[in-house]
């Protein structure tokens, strides 16, 4: 352990021995970091081990900025036409609307942001101009934050585009500050995401050096006053007036600002700005709201053409399905049923078409995209969709922890080889092709009526033998489903044994009286028939010996 | 080098994937429960592996009652594994299914049009015990494909068909010929990889013929 780590170390096992006043919120065990403890009780009197200040806090902060978030957010998850034109996105209202982010295609013809929009349509006729759209910025974000829990979960949003990371615990599990903050982009790059990404103490410093572009990994606080200085002010994203004001005097850099005397700034910039400073250096605690998952996946996507083919929206459905797996692997669940929803273009002359829903239960949890695919393939396929599709809905239903199973080591069929992973699958597969009616198991109901004495059973798990039943009269091995009247076929019947005279049932109004025999017909089949007992006195054949 | 002993010739023969006519294939089986039937059978039992047919005249003549005894034989094996019943003619009643010791618990019934698809599902899952499948038509190409889905998936199939099918070709492993009598049945090996070629008689055991 290196020696920092230790002292770290020391300062949060002395937090776990200390007392409980019942002044204070804060509880032996209760704040996982000092500086946590602090917020939540700034009387708390923090005594230090050896070293320096109490607000140094050992945490390790990965921002990310996604520099062109206003951008995906609105091409995500559609895929892209061939030859689709430039696209520009304008900030709506006002009565001049200015270009907040364009596309290469624009840029190349001379669009830039903060453009009118009509300077831009002047220049690129055929501009693709869309109003921007907030919410899906932060559905996105939302989507990248979950998509992080896999490395931390502590998560926090830094709207509008920006994310924050603490991963001061997970450094040793990912092998270190550069291969984790690789990891981290290559989740960012499988979202379909351009992020830059910053490592250092404080989250402020990390967004700074993330908005500059700068890629440094910083564990340590010694080094992170001169990372900081020479980046410009802006990044802070302060009010505009305190920047100008900064800027009059001289004060373009984080560098020169953390150089004016405190009491001065924070007199002439209000200790507003001079708290921010002091987050910034890590001298002040640093809270951020935790980013809480959705309970139930939830996503859709508009592909930019109309779908015909139930391939072209498997196709379609595949980033959704994966974005459906992160989700459920972040959160260690699994699904039974996934709702699907095909939006259909508005028919003019038939109002009613407006989507197809598709519902799939699965036998056994789930959770892996492929399985998913696979089987939406199936129903898809058996799918009649009365308008093309121009919008792809999923949710989830209810998410249940997934008990994790290791693989067998035998294939089923070998030696000890059981089917615990394939018999769902194979269950999934025939109902999804043949209807959920038509794959079911039996079990066994204690009744003398011989076809309620069976029962048709969910097919959810395999038991081990239950108890043997209890001897029987003779039954057939084959039971029809509903008696067949005989009519004068009887008299071609030879009685073999019989009467078993079974009449029960009265009281729920479903009673039987009859008399069963066992025959043989002239074909040599043993049938198993019977009399009803009340007028007409009518013969039935109810099952076959096989 | 083994191959020049003297027994080396024997051993080579001895070889599973090697079998010669009449001679006794060493191949993988599961008892039938029925001894003239196990000892007129090549391996001495069902296949363990691969395609079945079973041709009788018609639906309920006794011809599920020749798998009773392994089906309640499968009702020990752990860990528990699906026995599936591919459209069967009519409902298997579980009271005497489990009359006669088999795990009702383990049956899942299939029903389909298409029975020959949900064989092939059944087989090549490995999910399986046993798939049982009744057909009515089907040609030797589809039967094939069962018969190499039942080899990925290492699971024992059975399929009953007619009679009137006996002269067709099929690439099972094993074709027997059903025909129910008195006490029991007569059962004649079309194709077997070195049974016997005689009638084998067999008997139920609770004098329960079927006709």
């Amino acid at each position: 352990m290196a020696p920092r780590d230790r002292a770290a170390s020391d300062r949060r096992a002395f937090l776990t021995r200390g007392r409980a006043s019942p002044a204070s919120a804060v509880a032996p065990g209760m704040a996982p970091t000092p500086a946590m403890a602090m917020a939540m009780a700034p009387e708390l009197q923090l005594v230090q081990s050896e070293l320096g200040l109490a607000t140094e806090v050992a945490e390790a902060w990965i921002a990310l900025h996604l520099p062109a978030l206003v951008l995906e957010s609105l091409t995500h998850g559609s895929v892209p036409a061939a030859a689709a034109p430039p696209l520009a996105i304008f900030e709506p209202g006002g009565s001049m609307p200015r270009l907040v982010a364009v596309d290469a295609a624009a840029r190349a013809r001379g669009v830039v942001p903060g453009l009118t929009l009509a300077a831009a349509l002047a220049l690129a006729p055929a501009l693709d101009a869309r109003p921007r759209q907030p919410r899906r910025e932060r559905a996105l974000l939302a989507r990248l934050a979950e998509a992080c829990f896999a490395f931390t979960p502590r998560v926090s949003l830094e709207p509008p585009d920006g994310l924050l990371l603490e991963v001061r615990g997970s450094l040793g599990l990912f092998g270190g500050a550069a291969a984790l903050c690789e990891a981290v982009q290559a989740r960012c790059g499988a979202l379909g995401l351009g992020a830059r990404h910053a490592l250092a103490p404080t989250p402020l410093a990390a967004l700074a050096l993330a908005r500059a572009g700068r890629a440094v990994a910083i564990t340590g606080s010694e080094r992170l006053v001169g990372a900081l200085a020479a980046l410009p002010l802006a990044l802070l994203r302060w009010p505009p007036s305190t920047l100008a004001r900064l800027e009059s005097m001289g004060v373009r850099t984080c560098g020169e600002a953390l150089r004016l005397p405190r009491a001065g700034f924070a007199r002439r910039f209000g200790r507003g700005m001079l708290e921010d400073l002091d987050r910034l250096v890590g001298r002040r605690p640093d809270l951020r709201r935790p980013f809480v998952a959705r309970a139930a996946f939830r996503g859709r996507c508009e592909p930019s053409f109309e779908l015909e083919h139930h391939e072209a929206i498997l196709r379609h459905l595949e980033p959704l399905l994966a974005s459906l797996e992160s989700f459920l692997r972040s959160r260690q669940a699994a699904v039974c049923l996934l709702r699907l929803r095909l939006g259909h273009r508005p028919d003019p002359h038939d109002a009613s078409v407006r989507a197809t829903p598709l519902e799939l239960r699965l036998a056994a949890p789930e959770f892996s995209a492929a399985r998913f695919g696979a089987l939406l393939g199936e129903h898809l396929a058996r799918l009649v969709l009365p308008a093309p599709v121009i919008r792809i809905g999923l949710r989830s239903g209810e998410l249940q922890p997934l008990a994790a199973q290791s693989g067998a080591l035998w294939r089923p069929g070998e030696h000890g080889g059981g089917g615990a992973r394939e018999s769902p699958a194979l269950i999934e597969r025939l109902r999804a092709r043949l209807g959920a009616g038509a794959v079911y198991a039996l079990c066994l109901v204690p009744e003398h009526r011989p076809e309620r004495a069976w029962q048709v059973a969910e097919p959810s798990g395999l038991h081990e033998p239950g108890a043997p039943a209890g001897p029987r009269g003779r039954r057939p091995l084959w039971l029809l489903k509903t008696p067949q009247h005989l009519g004068q076929g009887i008299r071609s019947l030879r009685l073999l044994e019989g009467p078993e005279r079974i009449e029960t049932g009265w009281w729920d109004g479903q009673d039987v009286a009859r008399d069963y025999y066992v025959a043989r017909d002239c074909a040599g089949a043993k049938l198993w028939i019977f009399r009803e007992r009340l007028p007409p006195n009518e013969w039935f054949l109810h099952g076959v010996f096989g | 080098m083994s191959l020049l002993k003297g027994n080396s010739l024997a051993q080579l023969l001895e070889h599973p994937a090697i079998w010669r006519g009449r001679s006794a294939a060493r191949i993988d089986t599961l008892s039938t429960g029925f001894r003239a039937l196990d000892e007129g059978l090549p391996g001495g039992g069902w296949p363990r592996i691969g395609l079945t047919e079973i041709l009788a005249p018609r639906h309920g003549v006794g011809e599920l009652r020749l798998l009773l005894p392994l089906l309640a034989r499968l009702a020990a094996v752990s860990p528990p594994r699906w026995v599936v019943w591919i459209a069967p003619p009519f409902e298997p009643y579980a009271p005497a299914l489990a009359a006669h010791g088999v795990c009702v618990e383990r049956q899942l019934v299939v029903r389909t049009e298409t029975p020959l698809w949900a064989m092939e599902q059944a087989l090549d899952s490995g999910a399986c015990e046993l798939a049982l499948a009744w057909v009515r038509r089907a040609q030797p190409r589809s039967l094939r494909r069962l018969q190499l889905a039942a080899g990925r998936g290492r699971t024992p199939g059975f399929l009953f068909r007619a009679l009137t099918t006996a002269c067709e070709a099929s690439p099972a492993e094993l074709r027997v010929l059903y025909e129910p009598d008195e006490a029991g049945a007569t059962l004649r090996l079309l194709k077997s990889r070195g049974g016997v070629r005689t009638p084998i008689g067999i008997r139920w055991e609770d004098g329960d013929g079927a006709a």
